[in-house]
């Protein structure tokens, strides 16, 4: 399986570099939502890269979908905002604030 | 089950009582579950909070290792190195077992490359843009680990969920009806008897004897 990179273009061809092929550079919401879905499509990827920055941007149907979806796995990396969703599960599901 | 829906019968009795004898069993066995799946929780929580440390730190160094080349090399020829790199990362998918919670082992092969695998050549280009590779598969092989510990994660979250939400269905919901229906028909039995016995000796007074 693949690794797939969403995100501004700078931070898709530092990926480029490192040898991941579907990299997706996305510079408006349009493209970020059109990016997403042909990924979320594709049997291949195993993992999608985002940036929390641009997570922030996905409309809350879209993203919930990312969150809860296991293959392909979402990771964000950035800022911290991103966990939250993680940190809400957790407190569901167990019942006491674990992280952190 | 409502209590008019129980008929005050002998038989009705012992299935209740059996039925209470099973849940009670169940509710047990899903108890164990759970606790032995939050414990395993706390194992993935511990890895999940090293990971996303290591990824952040990993994040930052790549992202100045880009801006730097960019700066140095022009946007142009970053892109121009980027796009003769040949060698594809692939990731192998596996399964492993936690309590019945199918979670995925991810392993990925030729993320880190050297210097002439990387397919740009050496002449046309800095160290900086291959500093700035160097720092992305490190990034790459924090994303690779920290997607599988956050996919068990998430498994983990949601199994532990329905095996609460079932034992709490057990202990509050299913347990004290079955109670409810069981006492109801030993009281409606017990009435039944004393009516009985009552009418017998109303009658026995009656006859002549």
């Amino acid at each position: 399986m693949e690794v797939a990179v969403v995100g501004s273009s700078e931070f898709v061809v530092g990926f480029r570099l490192a040898g991941v092929q579907k990299i997706y550079a996305a510079d408006d919401e349009e493209k970020l939502r059109r990016y997403i879905a042909a990924v979320l499509e594709d049997e291949e990827i195993g993992i999608l890269v985002m940036e929390s920055r641009d997570l922030n941007r996905v409309p809350p149907r879209l993203l919930s979908t990312l969150e809860n979806s296991i293959r392909p796995t979402v990771i964000a990396i950035g800022a911290q905002e991103g966990r939250m969703s993680l940190r809400e599960r957790i407190k569901r599901s167990v019942g006491v604030d674990l992280w952190k | 089950m409502a209590l008019r829906d129980v008929k005050p019968t002998r038989s009705e009795l012992i299935s209740i009582k059996r039925r209470i004898a099973l849940s009670e069993r169940g509710y047990n066995i899903l108890k164990m579950k759970r606790d032995g799946l939050i414990l395993e929780f706390f194992k993935v929580l511990q890895q999940a909070k090293e990971s996303r440390g290591a990824l952040q730190e990993r994040y930052e160094r790549a992202m100045k290792a880009i801006a730097l080349a960019n700066t140095v090399e022009g946007a142009i020829a970053v892109k121009a190195a980027a796009f003769s790199v040949r060698d594809t990362p692939e990731i192998a998918v596996r399964s492993r077992n936690i309590m019945g919670v199918v979670v995925p082992e991810i392993e990925s092969s030729s993320v880190k490359k050297s210097l002439v695998d990387r397919g740009y050549g050496l002449l046309g280009t800095s160290s900086v843009i291959d500093e700035t590779a160097d720092a992305f598969e490190d990034l790459l092989e924090a994303i690779v680990e920290a997607a599988e510990i956050e996919t068990t994660m998430k498994r983990l979250l949601d199994e532990i969920e329905t095996t609460k939400r079932r034992v709490n269905a057990l202990e509050f919901k299913v347990i004290p009806e079955l109670t409810e229906a069981r006492d109801f028909i030993k009281m409606r039995l017990d009435e039944m008897e004393r009516e009985e016995l009552f009418r017998l000796k109303k009658i026995k007074a009656r006859s002549p004897s």
